[in-house]
């Protein structure tokens, strides 16, 4: 386990800016609420065999304890670092995600499924969205009950959308918490 | 004329003319009958006046003059009412020679219409009138019996006065030797009289029969050169008075120099006369009020007889020159001109079928180009004709694909600057080449588009589109400018106030937002994204721009992009998120007294209760926040907020986990655990952990409604989904609650006092004040016995304490007399 290099640091920042914009401030500075620690610190990115996770600085502290070979996860997990050196968010940081999310998409509950199969958001299962998404931002799919479902990018402007025909692609897939289920081995 | 030959008879001729020599035509029998009404005066004449002044006269024609009263007197039932004032007060004995026409024929000539026209045109006059069958003057007389009536009544008021400037005239004539005298006598005050008088008469010969008597337009004109305020003032109006109903339906053409040498019949070469002479003295007349509007003595009368000149006659020419005129006042200081000016246009905008729409266009760019040169600094009345304006349902709609093409082509030059459409100098072009095109035929199109009423639809929308295209270029251009950061020099002179034009704006865009073009819509709600935006995260010189916008604006911000979102965008559910945003934290800038709570109420209904779906989390920051809200302002707007929270909470079930007593909202309160109540962002307030505390203190509220309102929602609980809507919105309330309040008594005030006169038996001195105030109604002696027990048992117990005092001063005073003497004993002892 250790904290993140510079270039790092960067692209996982650049990543989560596209999905949260300047709640990425909000992410950051959030004082944490576990460990006995009379004064919350914050939390912090660590990186744990090519894995980055999301973790309190008083749990930091104790799982340095353990040797690094045993260490298996620790806080929350919201990405990874591919072979290639690029790195992925992965479905675990949907909650951090939806709590700061700036661009939105809720789909209708009948395309609900399609999206946890792996599709992609199409027009016709567009419930709502959040206006001024441009294309290549990071979108959130929300259910209409505002259960979030999985993240995307966008692959048109909101006022595209409007113009489009029900069949074209609105949010590309990325992630989705079907993956739980589907990828219990990755995961 | 047979009718006038015989009424004006000559003096000469002797009295006793049988009466079947004087042939009354049927026509003037019906016209008195028909008329008797306006012939009632010629019954209630001042003979005797007009006797003792003719008389007065030392005139060797003293005889004739009287013979001839005489005689109208004895027939004055017969005469027509109008000829006869005429000929009273004009014949002149000088000019009743006969005259001999060029078809032989003998008459006895007429009151010279323009007696001081020369002769040759006098005769003319008198020609043309004689060409014409008597049937039609007879026609155009009748049709004209309403106005003549009007202007009758004038000019008998004036009568009096007049007929003695006439007889004064008179005098002048015959007694050379007093002459100057006289003319020394012959005031201002009587020249005005005679101006006057003149005035009336050609304007009413102008009405009367319009063809023959243009000529005397050029001498109105003349007069009202003067240099005489008032008559320049009347003059104008008379004008005015006259050129609203002669000039036609239609608009004149003058010939070409072609037509002109083409051989045409003796009719089409009179209309042309009279056409070319309506044309050039209303071109003198409108160029003259153009000047005269620039001088401050006559600009109020300059611009009203503009006004309803472009009001009653849009169609006819020279109304660009009116129409400058009109709209460079449209933004006056002078509130009576600016009133004027405004309502003139709107009724141009209104009554688009007087002119066919073409002004629409023209004042509607006129407007832009206004708020162009005035860089935005402008009455907000200016803007608000624009509301006036009307288009078509569907004009956008099929407009929408033409203008997509257009705009495809110049998509890299709009992104810019976005405010100008192009699409004026196209339409322009497109235009003009449609003119060239339909030059030759131009006479027949104008004969159709006269003939067919209705304009034919591709013209119509290309107007209308191009109305539209100028209004927005106008509110495109002050919400531009509303962003643009001051320049130091006008920083300090604007500190309220500095954007005039953006409420009428904002509200001009609400009304068409249908009508908005798609591809500006991104950048419009960009624009009002700014505008909306405040200072959670302006740096430096934007914020210098954006905090002269009032909460008020800022609001109407919100409101107009969300109906533009509505209005357009209705297939796609779109979350305008910033907005939500900036509503949450204007919530809290809001003040009762200085912003405008129709408008918080209005965001609150568009915004909150309209709206389909909310986040829950971002519902719960609203509900708490509006909680807190009506907390602490007056009860009109607590009212607004707690019917949109009661809204809210009644649509989001997991909402009313906020009702629980328990902090903290369990699994529903998400990612934040503890509420944020600083948090600029309704989603990040964490609000679900919170709890409604607020309604408890609410149900105590002084307002009785307000306190059942808040004891209704706090018992709504998440088990039961009772549908209780009522169909009560924010601004209803709002309204409803602010007209109340000024004649709103608390009722809790009476009914507590009454608790405590119950209560308390033995009423102490502190409750008797409050008690004066509600027990009026009781017998008044009652309470004054009550009253006088009170203050005698008060003084009572004053009077027993002084005593008590004494008595204890006595008592001690013994004491010490005896301790005294103990002591002297001992020393004595």
């Amino acid at each position: 386990m250790r904290p993140l290099d510079e270039n790092e640091t960067t692209q996982v920042f650049e990543k989560l800016f596209k999905f949260v914009g300047n709640n990425l401030k909000n992410i950051v500075e959030n004082p944490s609420l576990e460990g006995p620690d009379p004064n919350p610190g914050r939390y912090c990115f660590r990186l744990q065999k090519n894995r980055v996770y999301y973790v309190s600085e008083s749990l930091v502290k104790r799982a340095t304890n353990i040797k690094r070979d045993n260490l298996i996860s620790l806080g929350t997990q919201i990405g990874k670092f591919t072979k290639g050196g690029k790195f992925q968010l992965t479905i675990q940081s949907l909650n951090l995600l939806a709590a700061n999310a700036k661009h939105k998409v809720w789909l209708k509950p009948t395309s609900e499924m399609s999206f946890l199969y792996g599709n992609s958001v199409l027009k016709g299962g567009l419930g709502r969205i959040t206006e001024n998404i441009n294309p290549n931002d990071g979108v959130v799919v929300f259910s209409m009950s505002d259960v979030p479902l999985g993240f995307g990018v966008a692959a048109k402007s909101t006022q595209d959308c409007r113009k489009m025909d029900p069949n074209g692609t609105v949010v590309i897939h990325q992630s989705d918490i079907g993956e739980y289920l589907r990828l219990e081995d990755e995961l | 004329m047979p009718k006038k030959q015989k009424i004006v008879l000559p003096p000469e001729l002797p009295p006793d003319v049988p009466d079947e020599e004087i042939e009354v035509s049927d026509e003037d029998l019906q016209f008195v009958n028909e008329n008797l009404d306006y012939a009632g005066f010629l019954s209630s004449l001042d003979t005797k006046s007009i006797n003792k002044h003719v008389t007065r006269v030392a005139d060797v024609k003293e005889d004739a003059v009287e013979a001839m009263y005489e005689r109208r007197q004895m027939r004055k039932k017969l005469l027509d009412a109008k000829d006869k004032e005429e000929n009273e007060l004009k014949v002149d004995p000088v000019d009743a020679l006969p005259v001999k026409t060029l078809d032989g024929q003998l008459f006895y000539r007429t009151i010279p219409k323009t007696p001081r026209k020369s002769d040759g045109e006098s005769e003319d006059v008198a020609k043309d009138a004689n060409e014409n069958d008597g049937t039609q003057t007879s026609m155009v007389k009748l049709t004209k019996a309403e106005k003549r009536a009007k202007i009758k009544k004038i000019r008998k008021e004036a009568k009096k006065q007049a007929k003695e400037v006439q007889t004064e005239e008179v005098q002048n004539a015959s007694q050379a030797e007093v002459l100057d005298e006289v003319k020394t006598e012959l005031t201002a005050e009587e020249a005005r009289e005679r101006m006057k008088y003149r005035l009336a008469e050609l304007g009413t010969e102008l009405l009367m029969d319009p063809e023959s008597h243009i000529k005397s337009l050029k001498e109105m004109l003349d007069i009202s050169k003067d240099e005489d305020l008032g008559i320049v003032r009347l003059g104008l109006k008379s004008l005015l008075a006259v050129f609203k109903d002669i000039i036609p339906g239609y608009r004149i053409r003058l010939p070409t120099e072609k037509e002109q040498e083409m051989m045409v019949s003796k009719a089409v070469k009179k209309m042309r006369l009279y056409e070319s002479t309506l044309l050039n003295a209303y071109k003198a007349y409108v160029q003259k009020l153009v000047a005269l509007e620039q001088q401050a003595v006559h600009r109020r009368v300059a611009v009203r007889c503009i006004c309803t000149l472009l009001e009653a006659v849009p169609h006819f020419n020279f109304r660009e020159s009116l129409l400058a005129a009109v709209i460079k006042n449209i933004s006056s200081k002078d509130d009576v001109l600016r009133k004027m000016c405004c309502d003139t246009v709107k009724s141009l905008f209104i009554n688009e079928g007087k002119h066919g729409g073409e002004v629409t266009v023209d004042a509607v760019q006129m407007i832009a180009e206004l708020v162009k040169a005035h860089n935005c600094q402008l009455h907000p009345d200016s803007l608000e004709v624009l509301m006036a304006l009307s288009f078509d349902e569907d004009l956008g709609k099929r407009e929408s694909s033409e203008v997509d093409k257009k705009s495809n082509a110049k998509n890299s030059k709009k992104r810019k600057n976005f405010v100008e459409p192009k699409k004026l100098p196209e339409n322009e072009k497109k235009r003009s080449k449609k003119e060239v095109m339909s030059q030759t035929r131009e006479e027949v199109k104008a004969d159709y588009k006269a003939a067919s009423l209705a304009q034919d639809v591709a013209e119509r929308r290309r107007m209308q589109s191009e109305t539209l295209s100028a209004v927005f270029q106008t509110f495109f251009r002050i919400l531009k400018h509303a962003l643009q950061p001051r320049s130091e020099a006008n920083a300090v002179e604007c500190t309220s106030g500095s954007h005039p034009l953006l409420g009428q704006c904002l509200n001009g865009i609400g009304k068409f937002s249908h009508l908005i073009d798609l591809d500006f819509m991104s950048d419009l709600l960009d624009y009002l994204r700014k505008l909306s935006g405040n200072g959670s995260n302006v740096v430096g010189s934007s914020e210098n721009c954006l905090q002269h916008l009032t909460v008020s604006e800022r609001l109407q911000c919100c409101i107009v992009a969300f109906k533009v979102m509505r209005n357009n965008l209705d297939a796609l559910n779109v979350d305008l998120q910033d907005f939500f945003v900036q509503l949450y934290s204007l919530i809290l800038e809001y003040r009762p007294g200085r912003d405008r709570g129709e408008v918080l109420a209005e965001a609150l209904k568009i915004m909150l209760c309209v709206d389909r779906q909310h986040d829950m989390q971002r519902a719960a920051a609203f509900i708490k926040r509006l909680a807190t809200f009506s907390l602490c302002f007056g009860s009109a707007e607590s009212m607004a907020a707690l019917i949109t929270s009661r809204h809210l909470l009644l649509k989001n079930v997991k909402c009313r986990n906020l009702l629980e007593n328990d902090e903290g909202g369990g699994s529903v309160s998400g990612g934040i655990a503890k509420y944020q109540p600083y948090a600029s962002d309704p989603n990040l307030s964490g609000a679900l952990a919170s709890v409604l505390w607020e309604l408890n203190l609410l149900t105590k509220h002084y307002h009785p409604a307000l306190s059942a309102l808040a004891t209704s929602i706090s018992t709504m609980n998440s088990a039961n989904n009772q549908v209780c809507h009522s169909n009560v919105s924010p601004q209803q309330a709002f309204l409803a609650l602010s007209r109340e309040q000024e004649s709103f008594i608390p009722p809790s005030e009476i009914t507590r006092s009454n608790n405590k006169k119950k209560r308390g038996g033995t009423s102490s001195v502190s409750s008797a004040g409050s008690k004066l105030d509600t027990v009026s109604l009781v017998d008044r002696n009652e309470v004054k016995g009550k009253l006088c027990e009170q203050f005698s048992v008060l003084s009572d117990i004053v009077e027993n304490k002084r005593l008590r005092n004494e008595l204890d001063k006595t008592n001690l005073s013994l004491k010490l007399y005896d301790q005294y003497r103990k002591q002297r004993k001992k020393k004595t002892t």
